[in-house]
């Protein structure tokens, strides 16, 4: 068989001549980026060679990663055609293009004495004695390349540039770079290629630093030890530090789930449902209770409007969470404990309902003395006395105040205070806080509204929690709210033959929970929307209702359409009336000398430590705005005794998670675990509690956990270099090794990271 | 004749360009492309090609790449394309249906590791799954072998007496990105090399079908022809050779490649670059005075059996290095060689830069000390990768 040939030439003629004492065969590496030229790079000193009449063999080396990534290229350079196929393990010639890459891995096989040409801003002097042992050149090929206007601003392209200066370092003469930049098309680079070539400083190695690498066998490789399996990691992409190269990292931070901003009372949703996922009932109960005094009550009766801002909404229905705060709240026995307060202040807060209880309820757990005014018999208010126990069953209700009370607060009950008492209140107290709810009812102005039949919504629902109430024959309820509704529920329970809820707009702009509107219509409750009763008749008792239709017009200040009243009108016959149509704010108490601004009494110019809370200030008409309220002002009711300025009652809107900034595919479609309910046969004729909850906490599980990190890991699964590491309660991204992909930010499924430039997080 | 410095991508591609204009005066060239790492440099060039009488199509899919080629090699064109990895297996069934109609196509591939998880290097793998469908198959080791290889495939595969689809494999990256020297020829000399293109069954004038239903005796019939003329393919490619040299002035190499082989008491058996590899630790193991030779396997279908049964004859052990696996067996070409040898002889197969991992000398040498321990010790394990 014969052998290669090995004395064949290259076949080419004309060639430049060879540079003096050239080692052959000779190996050149080029470290860059991908992106900057290197694979090219390697190929135009290739070319270089190819002109010299020599053998030539180059190639890259890099993955699919995108640009920035570390890449390597190769040239091999003989007097003989080339066989080797492997990458270059051992360079005579070494280029780095870019200084960030540094380090051991791109020193690897670097024999002392062979040659280190390296892109930099540094001078020789800079780097001190670190590159003795090599013939270290170094060059600025950016700049050059930059002012040349080769590349983009953002990204140079160099190599063309540095092949100047390496041409120089070989000792070949500009002429015959010029012929070779020619033969390659690539004159307009010429300036730059000049510019290298006379810039270029080289360092001589030192005396000491040992002779070049052998250049091989004579047979043309060297025999190396054999590496044991396990040491055969050559193969394995470069771990080369980033360095300066890249611009951007994730970092880890926490954005606002618009539950959490939707919530009237301030509760941290999210923290209380991961809380009840993770670590069960009482965990949960713990963080919910810092800022909610009436889990129970909210947990049945709330409109929440965190579900109507939940973002599961747009992938597969709101999280439950009215009925998770439920679950939460039913298996906890949860007693928060009453701190001691440095300083313990006497505060009277007046009216025990939603408000009132939070306020006092903050203040007896920072340890100051609370004493209620309670014009009634009995804490609650309006849950006492307003909602019906098949909504808010007295024993739930009770809970959530023993638990109030089991820290120290103080009530004096049927105490019905009047200007002066507050007075002698504001005089007796550090502070006073005023939380009386709403005054009258909204009375219709139609005539006949004094007719026997014709009552109040509120003061039925009263008379109802009172006691046996019968109704008779067909009852209209008047309005769109959840007093309406409870109304109507309560008159079908009470015996009521039909019950007609009218309201003057439409189902969509009904204020009441749509839950609880849905439960009344199964119940048989009939909605007539669209329609206002102008005039009520009868012969001493009520008889009949006269509706007139009713018109959307145009929009008004809340957005709803303004209902225009027609001519267009119908007799409805009836036996009762129930009006609920909303009450007046009162600040009745307030004495004449005094006014009140922001929620604060003022004598002339003079504060005084009295604030009202709550309906009675606010209006918001809602558990959960009073009990935000409540906690709200007895905070700053603290805070400005102690000489603090107050926290604003309103928080600034913080932006809040979009759905589009959740991974919805990073989600499995599972439906809203809804509540269980009494049968409906039973529910209709039954004060016991309708709405029976849900039957586990599982729909804890379906929360987006919108803005906040639950290490899931994706973070550490998408990232392509494998530079995120779990790191105590979270996560540590290496940065000398993260190249600024943002993967992980782009799949992180609740939008818990984001992409900050380097510079400006440092 | 002109040296031009380019990758093994550009050297396929620029094969094709000359063999598609040397057809100019017959039916003209037409080649259906579609990109894919590491071969997507090959098609790209071909595009910017000018042929007269010549055209080449964008298609969605290697699958329609391959469809526009039979309707060409149908009609009567000379057709090529390239491809890699699950862009072959993509293909696939019309590769299938190109050898099956007989069509003389040259498809170039740029070996890749089949994925998921997914790899862009080199492995033997892709094109091994074609082993069995009828296709010729030629695995290269360096950029002028692949230029030469392709030049020549035209010619073998419109040979009346074969007219079977050709495959010229190069590994990705290895060889498909990698820049060197390659003489290209003159067009005149292509002209001359290349006889125009003369496919007997092509749809023409004469309304007829190809690839029609059969019934078993006919299929059988068909596979015996195909058969056959696979395992002419060596006498014609001996032809080939002679023609190439002389045209040409340098040798096309041989079907197998063996180097300091007739003495050897040891081999090292493998395709493509391996092959350059194993010649230099050959080279290093002489020097120190072992028996050491290479045998490059370059035409793996049809197999060279006989030749390679020569070349076993009187060796002691052989080490057959494969870059793929068949899952569940070992080394593809290991199984096709284990029998050639005679009894006694050790035909160990050793598992070697599966998705694109560089076999340097160090691991060849590796190999051989592992393969006299074993001899040492009797009998052998089925398979061993490193």
């Amino acid at each position: 068989m014969e052998h290669k040939n090995e004395s064949e030439q290259s076949g080419q003629t004309g060639a430049a001549a060879l540079p003096i004492g050239l080692p052959l065969p000779l190996e050149v590496r080029v470290h860059g980026r991908g992106g900057q030229g290197g694979v090219t790079c390697a190929k135009l000193i290739a070319a270089l060679y190819a002109n010299m009449g020599l053998y030539v063999q180059t190639f890259g080396d890099y993955g699919s990663e995108r640009s920035g990534a570390p890449v390597q290229a190769f040239t091999r350079v003989d007097h003989r055609p080339i066989t080797n196929r492997n990458k270059v393990y051992r360079p005579d010639h070494l280029i780095v293009l870019d200084p960030g890459l540094m380090g051991s891995q791109v020193l690897s096989g670097v024999a002392p004495g062979a040659l280190l040409l390296l892109n930099t801003t540094a001078s020789l002097d800079e780097f001190g004695g670190q590159y003795a042992k090599y013939r270290f050149a170094v060059v600025d090929a950016t700049e050059i390349a930059r002012e040349q206007g080769i590349g983009s601003s953002s990204v140079v392209i160099i190599n063309t540039t540095i092949v100047g200066a390496y041409a120089r370092l070989l000792g070949v003469s500009m002429s015959v770079l010029e012929q070779s930049y020619a033969s390659l098309g690539l004159v307009d680079d010429l300036v730059a290629a000049r510019q290298a070539y006379e810039r270029v400083k080289l360092q001589e190695p030192a005396e000491d630093a040992g002779s070049p690498a052998a250049a091989g066998t004579a047979a043309g490789i060297e025999l190396q030890a054999v590496i044991p399996v396990t040491g055969l990691t050559m193969d394995i992409p470069a771990a080369l530090k980033t360095g300066s190269w890249s611009n951007q990292a994730p970092v880890y931070r926490e954005y606002t789930a618009p539950c959490n901003a939707a919530c009237p009372a301030g509760n941290d949703v999210v923290g209380f449902i991961q809380a009840l996922k993770h670590d069960g009932p009482e965990a949960a109960a713990a963080l919910l209770l810092s800022t909610q005094v009436l889990p129970s009550v909210c947990g049945r009766v709330c409109p929440a409007p965190c579900m109507r801002e939940c973002n599961r909404g747009a992938f597969d229905g709101a999280v439950n969470i009215r009925s998770l705060e439920r679950w939460i709240s039913d298996h906890s026995l949860l007693q928060p404990v009453r701190e001691t307060a440095a300083n313990p202040r006497r505060v009277a807060v007046v009216g025990g309902g939603p408000a009132g209880l939070s306020a006092a309820y903050q203040l007896a757990l920072r340890g100051h003395g609370v004493t209620i005014y309670e014009a009634g018999p009995a804490l609650g208010g309006v849950l006492l006395n307003g909602i019906p126990a098949f909504r808010l069953p007295l024993d739930v209700l009770n809970r959530d105040i023993g638990r109030i009370l089991s820290l120290g607060v103080e009530v004096q009950y049927d105490r019905q205070l009047g200007r002066d008492d507050l007075e002698r209140l504001e005089h007796d107290y550090d502070a006073v806080i005023v939380c009386t709810g709403f005054g009258q009812a909204h009375a219709l102005s139609a005539a006949g509204e004094q007719l026997e039949g014709v009552e109040q919504g509120l003061a039925f629902l009263d008379r109802v929690k009172q006691g046996q109430v019968t109704v008779e024959g067909q009852v209209v309820v008047v309005g769109g709210g959840n007093t309406a509704i409870d109304c109507a529920r309560s008159a079908l329970r009470s015996g009521a033959a039909t019950v007609t809820l009218v309201y003057r707009r439409g189902r969509e702009e009904m204020p009441a929970i749509k839950e609880e509107i849905e439960d009344a219509e199964r119940e048989g409750v009939r909605l007539m929307l669209h329609r206002q009763p102008l005039s009520f008749s009868g012969d001493g008792h009520l008889s009949a209702v006269v509706l007139a239709e009713v018109e959307q017009g145009s929009p008004d200040a809340s957005g709803r359409r303004r209902p225009v009243i027609t001519k267009r009108t119908a007799t409805l016959a009836c036996d009762q009336v129930l009006l609920a149509l909303g009450q007046q704010t009162d600040i009745e108490l307030l004495p004449e000398a005094w006014q009140m601004r922001d929620g604060r009494a003022w004598r002339g110019e003079q504060p005084l430590q009295v604030r009202f809370a709550g309906d009675c200030a606010t209006g918001e008409g809602t558990v959960t705005h009073a009990i935000g309220n409540g906690r709200r002002i007895a905070q700053a009711a603290l805070a400005t005794l102690a000489g603090e300025p107050a926290a604003p009652l309103q928080e600034p809107p913080e932006a809040v998670v979009a759905p589009a900034q959740i991974r919805f595919s990073h989600f499995e479609v599972v439906p809203p675990r809804k509540d269980r309910h009494l049968p409906l046969a039973t529910a209709r004729n039954s004060f016991a509690e309708f709405n029976l909850g849900l039957a586990g906490p599982e729909e804890a599980e379906r929360c987006f956990s919108c803005g906040q990190c639950t290490k899931c890991d994706t973070c550490l699964i998408y990232c392509p270099d494998g530079v995120v590491y779990r790191s105590g309660e979270g996560y540590r991204v290496d940065e000398e090794y993260c190249k600024g992909c943002g993967m992980c930010v782009a799949e992180c499924p609740r939008y818990a990271m984001e992409m900050k430039e380097k510079t400006s997080r440092r | 004749m002109p040296v031009e410095l380019i990758s093994a991508n550009h050297a396929a591609a620029l094969a094709a360009t000359l063999a598609g204009r040397a057809n100019r005066t017959g039916r003209g060239f037409c080649s259906g492309v579609y990109p894919i790492t590491p071969s997507t440099e090959c098609m790209e060039y071909l595009c910017v090609q000018e042929i007269e009488k010549g055209r080449v199509v964008r298609v969605e899919s290697e699958h329609s790449a391959m469809g526009v080629c039979i309707g060409a090699s149908a009609a009567g064109a000379r057709s090529f394309t390239a491809t890699s990895s699950n862009g072959l297996a993509y293909m696939a069934e019309n590769c299938v249906a190109a050898a099956g109609l007989r069509l003389p196509i040259v498809l170039v591939v740029a070996n890749r590791t089949m994925g998921p998880p997914w790899n862009i290097w080199a492995d033997h793998g892709d094109a091994l799954m074609l082993r069995d469908q009828g296709l010729i198959q030629f695995y290269c080791a360096d950029n002028q072998e692949v230029f030469d290889t392709v030049l020549s495939a035209f010619r073998l595969a419109e040979d009346p007496r074969v007219l079977m689809p050709v495959m010229v494999c190069m590994e990705g990256f290895i060889l498909s990105h990698t820049v060197a020297q390659t003489r290209i020829p003159a067009q005149e000399e292509v002209d001359r090399f290349l006889p125009l293109t003369n496919i007997p069954q092509r749809l023409g004038d004469i309304p007829h079908v190809l690839g029609q239903m059969e019934v078993p005796r006919q299929t059988e019939a068909h596979r015996l022809q195909h058969h056959t003329a696979m395992l002419g393919v060596s006498r014609v490619y001996a032809e080939l050779q002679q023609s190439f040299g002389q045209i040409f002035d340098r040798r096309l190499p041989d079907p197998v490649v063996a180097y300091r082989a007739d003495d050897a008491e040891t081999l090292i058996v493998s395709m493509g670059t391996i092959g350059a590899t194993a010649e230099r630790v050959v080279d290093a193991l002489r020097a120190q005075g072992e028996r050491v030779g290479s045998l490059r396997v370059r035409m793996f279908r049809p197999l060279p059996a006989d030749e390679i049964r020569g070349w076993f004859a009187g060796k002691s052990r052989i080490a057959v290095i494969d870059r793929d696996i068949s899952l569940g067996f070992g080394g593809v070409l290991w199984g096709e060689l284990r029998g050639l040898a005679a009894a006694g002889t050790l035909v160990q197969n050793y598992l070697a830069g599966l998705g694109g991992g560089d076999i340097r000398p160090e691991h060849l040498m590796k190999i051989l000390a592992d393969l006299r321990a074993r001899q040492a010790e009797g009998p052998a394990v089925l398979v061993e990768a490193i």
